[in-house]
């Protein structure tokens, strides 16, 4: 039987088979003979969730846009069909053409979220490599990239080498070398040298790693002869209208999570929300052009034959030019009865008015993220949204024939009170206020908020990377604070989850090394899927902690000094820390940063060549 | 006016579902020429139907949608569109223009035919078993449906069974009163003959109608 047809015999006995089918519409086929270099690039998550993610059609289309390479997509299998390809001797293959991975150049690994990187141990697992990159002799030198990159070093122990930033150019600048490499006939170790100039590489294995008595890090060097910097800067791509971007897609035949043209209008966002890391490592802001978008909605829509688009950034209504954009797609897509929609925050009326004509979404959910329930710990986040605007959106809204809205806030910000925490409570109260202001005759029936509450966790590059994480305790308490006092008020929900997934999130997101050790230990335990609810185990994962012995309270709620040498201090986001340390003050005394649109803020990104000018 | 086109689902394609099957074609449409017809309403959708559906797991060459159109086409072109909006393992092997008054291939579908490729040790006795129960007049079988469990006498629903090598043919009564399923008919087979040790793969290779004469012809020809 060949590989394939064992593949096709478990597909009756797994959930969703759609999920290991491959050979989409879109799907890029080559010849294994007419390439040299086999990427697979891997998303840590399911087929659904990874379908869905923009970073690696970018990739897709970029690499193969290549006549040398050919890069094919793998995704985690779901529980049901790892132990099924385990109890049949299937390794990790790849959708397109069902090659197992560990015959591939290069793995690709996209890290999108911390609790997905039991799901790397799995995958390396599965694809019958070993899990230390120091114990790897031969198959695919792993690489990972994407925002969780910052900060690489509870995966340093896996991971041959990371790629910090943007991917259309360093992508290519490491398969040149590779293939250089693969000709040269030398020895495995030597590519790792060969790499360690380009922006964006970080070798981990480069680098020596001293501790301090009290657990903090002493020093993080490069070893001698290696080549390594002492500080990695991002890859950074000025020019996003020249950049490739996808002008064709794979169409899924399952339903995805986002199942529509994703089109990427900008990259980084001005705004300085001082939570918010893609806010600080995504800088500076880079438009795609008004004509290269006309033209790529145009190929798309031609190439999938998807009905929607959507214009995506982080801040979407920040475009320069959203109006004249929204209009004209509007316009040439009327016909074809594609759909355009953008995030549903800060759309002023006439924008609307324009969009309301071809969206399909019903007219039922409002989403505002007003992030904090007072004033002044909006002004600590440096949220610059006021109560004033966000009950005229509301109003707005409701006066539009919105019923229902949904609210986003973080509990446990840095210098959060009690009192705070009730102002979530106080504002849900308002809104419901604004909604019977609205004379009957005016509004739509069925008024619904929906409060929801995540925990916040402390992310590297961002003014709170010091802080330390508010503790279970004081999130339950106040969970139960708001929980009580929302129950009182008449079509409010309140959404909360239990502290444990983020607590472990924070211990990753500002571990160090020895985090690795952590990983390893809970994926032995069986640890796979964290992010999903029905898959995590807290406490195997407290259990992991025990036997390796490392605390996870000294990553996760302790606040570190300002002067500790911090995990990631080797690597460069862009912004600098004298920017962070500076927001940091800034943010306890509650002072405002503008939006850099208005002026420089000094973040640090014009260090780099052809940034914000 | 109408096109209906006849097309394969093949290799690892056989286990997209059928819902999965109709949101793809929806979209595969949009990536062709055609002037397809919308529905009218909220969502507007492409006014297709499918002539019967194919279960998850089976392979057909013989599957058939039907589409309405605003206006008339050239069919080669027809064909030549729908061909570079499907993968290769969804193959279109030809298309035919009707007018709106051509019956609805559902209406009209009565049989169809399979073939059943049998690997293992115990396929010989399950061929060896056709000819035993092609001499029955009643085999009683229970047949799943959305309501439940039924007991029917599949017999009178099998039109025909025939060796070929290592494969069954089958022809089988496939109208919404009437249905006996391959794999049904392949496990009664298999129980008869007391085999257990074998491995199948179903493969639908005609959709059939009657004309007005009673005989039977092709859906596609009708």
């Amino acid at each position: 039987m060949t590989l394939s047809d064992k593949i096709d015999s478990l597909m009756m006995q797994v959930e969703k088979p759609v999920r290991y089918v491959g050979g989409e519409f879109g799907s890029i086929m080559k010849k294994p003979e007419d390439v040299s270099v086999r990427y697979a690039f891997l998303f840590p998550d399911t087929y659904e969730v990874g379908m869905s993610h923009l970073g690696m059609k970018i990739l897709y289309h970029t690499i193969n846009k290549r006549e040398d390479a050919w890069c094919e997509r793998v995704f985690s299998p779901w529980v049901d069909m790892e132990q099924k390809m385990r109890e049949n001797d299937i390794p990790l293959f790849t959708l397109e053409s069902r090659t197992p991975v560990r015959e591939f150049d290069l793995l690709g690994i996209t890290l999108q979220y911390e609790m997905s990187y039991t799901n790397i141990l799995s995958a390396l697992d599965l694809a019958g490599l070993p899990l230390r990159a120091a114990d790897r002799e031969e198959g695919p030198f792993v690489v990972c990239g994407g925002p969780c990159a910052y900060n690489p070093e509870p995966l340093a122990p896996f991971v041959d080498f990371f790629v910090l930033g943007d991917g259309e150019v360093s992508t290519h600048q490491y398969i040149d070398v590779y293939k250089a490499w693969k000709a040269s006939g030398r020895p495995r170790g030597d590519f790792l040298k060969m790499i360690v100039g380009i922006q964006g590489v970080y070798v981990p294995s480069f680098y020596d790693v001293s501790y301090n008595d009290d657990g903090t890090i002493r020093s993080v060097v490069p070893k001698p002869g290696t080549g390594a910097p002492a500080l990695v800067m991002k890859a950074l791509v000025n020019d996003l209208t020249a950049a490739d971007y996808p002008e064709r897609l794979i169409v899924p035949y399952g339903e995805v999570v986002h199942n529509r043209i994703m089109l990427e209008i900008f990259r980084g966002c001005t705004r300085g929300c001082r939570f918010c890391q893609a806010g600080m490592i995504y800088r500076p802001v880079r438009e795609r052009s008004m004509e290269r978008l006309l033209e790529l909605a145009e190929r798309l829509v031609n190439a999938t034959g998807y009905d929607e688009i959507s214009l995506m950034s982080l801040s979407s209504g920040d475009y320069s030019c959203l109006p004249d954009l929204a209009r004209e797609m509007v316009q040439r897509f009327y016909e074809k009865r594609v759909a355009i929609s953008l995030p549903s925050q800060r759309i002023d009326n006439f924008l609307a008015d324009t969009l309301k004509e071809t969206q399909k979404v019903k007219k039922t959910g409002l989403t505002l993220a007003p992030e904090a329930g007072t004033q002044r710990l909006r002004d600590v986040i440096n949220k610059g949204v006021t109560e004033e605007d966000l009950m005229r959106s509301v109003r707005d809204a409701f006066e539009q024939g919105w019923s229902s809205v949904k609210l986003y806030f973080m509990l446990g910000l840095p210098t959060e009170t009690d009192e705070d925490a009730m102002g979530i409570v106080d504002l849900a109260e308002k809104v419901r206020a604004v909604y019977f202001s609205v004379p009957k005759t005016q509004r739509a029936p069925g008024f619904r908020v929906t409060v929801s509450a995540s925990v916040f966790v402390p992310k590297p590059f961002t003014p709170f990377q010091w802080c330390g994480q508010l503790g279970a305790e004081d999130v339950i308490r106040r969970q139960q604070m708001i929980r009580q006092a929302i129950s009182r008020l008449k079509g409010v929900d309140f959404k909360y989850h239990a502290p444990d997934l983020s607590f472990l999130e924070a211990t990753f997101a500002l571990g160090d090394r020895r985090m690795g050790d952590v990983l390893e230990r809970a994926y032995r335990l069986g640890c796979r899927f964290d992010g999903w609810n029905d898959q995590f185990r807290f406490d195997l994962w407290l259990k992991a902690f025990e036997e390796t012995g490392v605390d996870p309270d000294f990553y996760a709620t302790r606040a570190k000094a300002l002067d500790e040498r911090l995990p990631w201090d080797h690597l460069d986001a862009g912004v600098s820390k004298e920017f962070l340390l500076c927001e940091w003050a800034k943010a306890q005394r509650g002072e405002l940063t503008h939006d850099c649109r208005k002026g420089c803020v000094g973040c640090g990104v014009k260090r780099y060549e052809g940034a914000c000018v | 006016m109408r096109i209906i086109y006849e097309f394969g689902k093949k290799g690892r394609l056989r286990f997209i579902s059928h819902l999965d099957l109709q949101r793809f074609m929806m979209r595969a449409l949009r990536r062709t020429d055609l002037p397809v017809a919308y529905s009218h309403g909220f969502n507007p959708h492409p006014q297709m139907s499918f002539a019967s559906a194919l279960a998850m797991g089976w392979s057909s060459d013989a599957e058939l949608m039907d589409i309405r159109l605003t206006e008339s086409v050239d069919p080669a072109h027809a064909l030549e569109q729908m061909r570079a909006a499907l993968p290769p393992e969804m193959p279109v092997h030809r298309c035919r223009l009707v007018d709106d008054k051509h019956p609805a291939l559902m209406a009209r579908l009565e049989m169809a035919d399979y073939r059943v490729e049998l690997a293992g040790p115990d396929a010989a006795k399950i061929i060896a078993g056709i000819d035993g129960y092609m001499a029955e007049d009643t085999v009683m079988a229970v047949r799943k449906t959305k309501s439940g469990e039924k007991e029917v006498n599949i017999r009178p629903l099998t039109i025909s069974l025939k060796a070929e090598g290592n494969a069954l043919l089958m022809r089988l009564m496939l109208t919404p009163e009437d249905t006996l399923k391959p794999d049904l008919l392949l496990g009664v087979l298999a129980q008869r003959a007391n085999a257990a040790d074998y491995e199948s793969a179903i493969f639908r290779t005609a959709l059939l109608a009657r004309d007005d004469r009673g005989g039977i012809v092709g859906l596609m020809e009708l």
